[in-house]
């Protein structure tokens, strides 16, 4: 209780600071500067380069691979030479950032626009999108009535040797979104789901490393059907691509922002992450990128994607995701 | 000269002992970076796991069928580009060392269009002509990764083979035939063993080059289902937000075992330096061996290799940079066709910025470490001492590493000094990680020469420092070419270090490079590429220019 007063309280003190002295954070952010976004995502330079000429405040975007991340920022936080205002990274890993002092508490004042579970409860970031998957197909393969329309479809002999998706022995959001794919109910049970598991490894998928080759594969017709995500549609435009909308709705990993704990430029800082939750930022990142935003009203030009129902998966911890990579080499004996 | 050795020992024990040190602490204790209590667990863990006997047979299948292929290539296309009369031979010089330039994961992308087993170019062209059901050729295999790899090494091998044999006395050879030789028997009792340190120097160095390489095992080893060393370490990394490096490290060892083992081997079989003397100071010019009838069947075959293995991928790469998203060439591919990846580079401001950036890390880095290179060379081949033994040793700590892990190293030492998220810090991570590249060619050259050059030098009263300039530098001038283009074409498209330690203002073109491959905006990717091939031609073309320019004024009369 005492938790979610504190809370309010801080929504409320962010909320008429934001209002009453938007003008003065400005001056002092221009005064700073400068802002620095520490983060691993697609293409977003175009909301970089529109917060600068809003604000004549230059952002300067460092992108770290997600598997550099923790141990870059955590390095640099240790040796206090942590360069960030801004980071911007899947939950889990804001989670972890969280736990080890990295993040500074701030509530935008644009928070209101999210739904009630976005937000974390401590004030430290805000959760704005997700890593949403999907069945893509090449149009030019597959005629959209002869595409899988369930999940459970991956699973047919008929795809044989023609699926590709990220590694599921290495690849954390691919393990997680499978995990959670049981959890959601997409499986009424855990045999149900390992036996689509077989199923699917029986198919022969070609592996790739991540998600972000799958739409090439499909798009040069190296295999027809693959484990994506929908933004491709948008990043890959005009390629053959078409996304399945799954009764069982689609799911992925949550995304979020906060500030660093003393951020060099704590004006800055703040104004980068009001402008990146509003919604000129969010429509951006939707039109732009085809990211899945969070902010209600908004959806990336993808057809048919504002019918969709999108939903977050649980995070895995480490041990976890290692355990399940070892389950899934099992069943698809890599 | 005695001073120099402590002095060496510093500056390169700075630039690689900081990273391996971090590295090394990291595998045995609990945490990377915060030093926690002593453990031998993650060396258990990864040691001990039942997978690992199946990815050491991969990995040392594609390590010594790649370095031995790109020994075997270079040491061949070195010999008839120096000593035959081959046609178009100044094509054969430049060509090999065009794979060095190209980024290796748009190589793998250009290749896996042209040979992937469902519709590859080269497949399907091949499948017509053959009037086969499929195409008959599978890049996802270990064949082709061992292909892809050994091309990729191939201009190391060169570089290392091509000033050997420039400065080899062809006096040896002859006397091989007077004495009845017959020309294999030359070859194989003259001419290799004469090149032995050199072939055994470019196996090294490949060696260790493909055990840490991780662009062909990630894009076409993971494909294949072929697991080798680095994709092992890479499934450690990433499954699991929070990755332990500490535990990549234990695996990332055996780099370092490897070349302690190589570099022994190499040291024993160089122990009487003087058997590979071969320029003294009688004069010497390297003789151009008359191919005869083989001219122009051998002109072809050359060239046709080099076609289908360097300009082929190149030409793809052009043809990418051109899509908006990877295509087929043919119709589809017509209606798409576009100038907007060009258009992003001409008008991004962060391309320009990283292309002066790469540009100035390339030149400086490749000059610095040319001279520290000479220097150490030159020190560990005169002085057989336990001091110099441990210089030797202390070139290769950070090489010997994985590129997927050397950075985190770096990262972990910089960040203790004011040089960090600053480029010199990229420079000196670069210098120090890559400084075999510059010590072993020059290593090489100088066991060819006699050592009464110097010593005449010396007599007729010229200080060491006159008797490096105006003896040993000019006749070390192709192996310094060499080590200066290895390194330099290295630096430019170096990701390993740079993706870890570049920041706003220090960013490079192969990080930029990075960035779109794993967001597949290949088209980019390939405009990026192209403009580091352009960067590295330009570099190696000024070099070359240079070399010749101050060398023809002084240049002796030919002999006759």
């Amino acid at each position: 209780m005492a938790k979610n007063k504190a809370f309010l309280f801080l929504l409320l003190f962010s909320a008429l600071w934001a209002h009453g002295q938007a003008p003065e954070r400005v001056r002092e952010a221009q005064g700073e500067g400068k802002v620095v976004f520490y983060a691993n995502i697609t293409g977003v330079e175009p909301l970089m380069e529109a917060f600068q000429n809003k604000y004549r405040v230059r952002a300067e975007y460092v992108r770290v691979s997600t598997d550099k991340f923790i141990p870059a920022v955590l390095t640099e936080h240790r040796a206090r030479k942590l360069q960030a205002d801004v980071l911007q990274a899947p939950l889990p890993v804001m989670e972890i950032l969280k736990k080890e002092g990295v993040l500074g508490r701030y509530v935008s004042p644009q928070s209101f626009g999210y739904p009630r579970w976005t937000r974390d409860p401590e004030g430290f970031y805000q959760i704005f999108a997700i890593e949403y998957m999907a069945i893509l197909y090449n149009t030019r393969l597959v005629k959209p009535e002869e595409a899988p329309t369930t999940y459970k479809d991956l699973a047919d002999p008929k795809w044989r040797g023609r699926i590709v998706m990220p590694d599921p022995t290495s690849h954390p959001t691919t393990i997680a979104w499978l995990v959670g794919l049981r959890e959601n109910g997409v499986f009424k049970s855990d045999e149900e789901w390992t036996a689509w598991l077989q199923g699917l490894a029986a198919n022969n998928p070609m592996f790739v490393a991540s998600l972000g080759p799958t739409p090439d594969v499909l798009a040069r017709g190296e295999r027809a059907v693959g484990i994506s995500m929908p933004k491709y549609l948008v990043t890959k435009a005009p390629a053959p691509l078409m996304w399945v909308n799954t009764p069982e709705g689609l799911f992925g990993s949550p995304r979020a922002i906060a500030i660093a704990q003393n951020p060099p430029r704590p004006n800055a800082a703040r104004l980068f992450v009001d402008y990146w939750l509003s919604r000129e930022g969010q429509k951006a990142l939707a039109e732009q990128v085809g990211e899945y935003t969070l902010l209600q009203g908004t959806y990336p030009p993808i057809p048919g994607i504002n019918k969709a129902t999108v939903r977050p998966v649980r995070d895995l911890s480490d041990e976890e995701l290692t355990r399940w990579s070892q389950v899934f080499a099992r069943i698809f004996k890599r | 000269m005695r001073a120099a050795v402590p002095l060496l020992l510093l500056v390169v024990g700075l630039l690689t002992l900081g990273p391996a040190a971090s590295l090394l602490l990291g595998s045995f204790s609990e945490g990377l970076g915060t030093w926690g209590p002593f453990t031998w667990r993650k060396y258990a863990e990864v040691y001990l796991d039942p997978e690992l006997p199946r990815v050491a047979l991969n990995t040392l299948a594609f390590v010594l069928g790649a370095s031995s292929l790109a020994t075997g290539l270079g040491g061949v296309l070195a010999f008839l580009a120096v000593r035959t009369d081959l046609p178009g031979k100044g094509l054969v010089l430049f060509l090999p060392w065009l794979p060095m330039m190209i980024p290796h994961v748009l190589f793998a992308a250009a290749w896996i269009m042209l040979l992937n087993p469902t519709n590859g170019l080269l497949n399907l062209y091949l499948q017509e002509l053959l009037g086969l059901e499929q195409g008959p050729l599978n890049i996802y295999s270990l064949g082709g990764m061992i292909l892809l790899e050994a091309l990729l090494d191939l201009p190391i091998a060169f570089a290392m083979l091509f000033p050997v044999f420039l400065a080899l006395d062809p006096a040896l050879e002859e006397a091989g035939r007077v004495a009845g030789g017959r020309p294999h028997q030359v070859l194989l009792r003259v001419l290799l063993p004469l090149l032995r340190p050199a072939l055994l120097a470019a196996f090294f160095l490949a060696t260790i080059r493909t055990l840490g390489a991780f662009a062909i095992p990630q894009v076409v080893g993971i494909p294949a289902g072929i697991p080798v060393l680095t994709t092992y370490i890479y499934r450690i990394i990433s499954t699991g937000w929070n990755p332990d490096y500490g535990k990549a490290s234990a695996l990332g060892v055996v780099g370092l075992a490897l070349a302690m083992v190589l570099a022994y081997l190499y040291r024993w079989a160089t122990q009487k330096g003087e058997r590979f003397a071969t320029v003294t100071g009688k004069g010497y010019r390297p003789r151009v061996l008359p191919l005869g009838p083989w001219r122009w069947p051998l002109a072809l075959l050359v060239f046709g290799l080099l076609f289908a293995m360097v300009l082929l991928p190149l030409a793809t790469v052009a043809y990418i940079s051109f899509l908006p998203y990877v295509v087929r060439p043919g119709p589809e591919a017509w209606e798409v066709l576009t100038l907007a990846n060009w258009k992003w580079a001409v008008q991004d401001p962060v391309v320009a910025r990283a292309l002066g950036n790469t540009a100035f890390v390339a030149v400086v880095g490749a000059s610095l470490g040319v001279g520290l290179s000479l220097l150490v060379a030159y020190v560990t081949h005169r002085r057989r001492t336990p001091a110099t033994a441990l210089l030797d040793l202390l070139t290769f700590l950070a090489f010997a590493w994985p590129g997927l892990i050397v950075g985190v190293g770096f990262m972990l030492f910089f960040v203790q000094t004011p040089l960090y998220a600053t480029l010199w810090a990229l420079v000196l991570a670069f210098v120090g990680t890559y400084l075999p590249y510059g010590v072993r060619p020059m290593n090489t050259a100088l066991l060819q020469l006699h050592r009464d050059l110097e010593d005449a030098a010396r007599t007729a009263g010229a200080t060491f420092l006159a008797t490096l300039r105006r003896v040993l530098l000019p006749l070390l001038a192709p192996a310094t070419v060499s080590a200066w283009a290895l390194l330099a074409s290295q630096f430019a498209r170096e990701l390993g270090v740079a993706a870890v330690l570049a920041r706003p203002g220090s960013e490079v073109l192969a990080v930029q490079l990075l960035a779109y491959a794993h967001d597949g905006l290949w088209g980019r990717v390939a405009v990026l590429g192209l403009l580091l091939v352009l960067l590295s031609t330009l570099l190696l073309a000024g070099l070359l220019h240079l070399a010749v320019r101050r060398r023809s004024p002084q240049a002796p009369p030919p002999q006759v």
